[in-house]
């Protein structure tokens, strides 16, 4: 069943590709999945620049590992994975804390969401500010393994059964982690609705 | 249907109906207790403003450089021999290329076949030569390697002799 799943993973076939040579489906692999791996660091760290050495990491140990590579999953889950590892690395390690962008200091990099006119006000903006600073601190206080869990549901739209593969546990495990993740967030967010 | 607040299963389901990631025939099972209990709605009203919360939050885009970055890392770690295969690689993944390397084979042991005449032979200027060669000259040799084993003689029963 998983060699099946395997099989139609367009993203596997890349990759072994990329294992016979074809640094044009590295490439691909690169365009494909660049974004979603730094968004999901980022996310996890809550600082740019480290996220994106993390990625840089993810992609490095992607391509050195392309001639032992085998399709025993999902591509994405194998990505994830290794970039799982490396954010809860960088965490334990406290590797971001030492970066001078702290998450204090990186808001202005945050991108601007338009409101309907095109131009929010300086009030909107703040508030929109403010609104952020919650969501981003009320995900930093979740335990790792949770704060995975749910960046991987919540923005990667991952089923249960791919981040359980992710984290090395079950699929009950990770409903679990999520329903405890998600009492935690509402809790901590429910004065914004 | 059990109250999400009185059954974990449910309550995970309710949680995955605010995700929108329940399926049609489920979350009309459960709309129709919301509908009912007022507790459960207020519970699904907070996760779905919790889940509207985490909408906002907006990834910062990735850097202009990052590919320029990445292969400048890959490039570094490239070890000598892949540098010398790289200019063969097309070579090998070209699919026609072991078929055309076999029909040169083929046309080269036919032409050998229907012409051997005509075809290169390796050993055939070394052999020339020894024909080539003047019985003065073989007879040389032979009388320099009778020098050398009468010499070779010499020197082994000079060594051989006890030193004074």
């Amino acid at each position: 069943m998983a060699g099946a799943a395997a099989a139609l993973d367009y993203d596997a076939e890349l990759m072994l590709r990329v294992k016979e040579g074809d640094g044009a489906s590295f490439a691909l692999l690169l365009e494909k999945h660049r974004s979603p791996v730094v968004h999901f660091l980022y996310r996890m760290i809550q600082n740019q620049a480290v996220a994106e050495e993390l990625a840089q990491d993810v992609f490095l140990r992607v391509y050195r590992s392309r001639a032992t590579y085998e399709p025993t999953a999902k591509f994405t889950t194998w990505l994830f994975r290794i970039a799982t590892h490396l954010a809860l690395n960088s965490i334990r390690d406290g590797r971001h804390e030492r970066q001078q962008d702290r998450l204090d200091d990186d808001s202005s990099e945050l991108p601007v969401r338009q409101v309907s006119d095109g131009s929010p006000s300086v009030e909107q903006r703040m508030v929109y500010q403010a609104k952020l600073e919650e969501v981003r601190k009320a995900i930093a206080m979740l335990p790792e393994k949770q704060r995975a869990a749910v960046l991987m549901h919540k923005y990667e739209e991952m089923e249960y059964s791919q981040i359980a593969k992710v984290l090395s546990c079950s699929e009950s495990a990770v409903k679990s982690l999520l329903f405890r993740a998600y009492e935690t967030l509402r809790a901590r967010l429910a004065h914004m609705a | 249907m059990k109250c999400p607040s009185q059954n974990q299963e449910n309550a995970e389901l309710l949680q995955a109906h605010v995700s929108r990631k329940l399926d049609a025939d489920r979350a009309a099972v459960l709309e129709q207790h919301l509908a009912t209990c007022a507790a459960c709605r207020e519970y699904a009203a907070a996760q779905f403003a919790m889940w509207e919360a985490l909408d906002a939050w907006e990834a910062p885009s990735v850097s202009a450089d990052f590919n320029r970055r990445l292969y400048s890392r890959i490039e570094q770690r490239v070890s000598w021999s892949d540098l010398l295969i790289r200019p063969l690689r097309p070579l090998f993944a070209a699919r026609w290329m072991p078929v055309a390397a076999a029909a040169c084979v083929l046309v080269a042991a036919g032409l050998w076949i229907e012409h051997p005449d005509r075809m290169p032979a390796v050993n055939a200027p070394q052999s020339a030569e020894l024909e080539a060669l003047p019985p003065d000259q073989a007879a040389n040799a032979l009388q320099e390697m009778q020098t050398m084993q009468e010499f070779s003689q010499v020197i082994h029963a000079d060594s051989s002799e006890p030193q004074m």
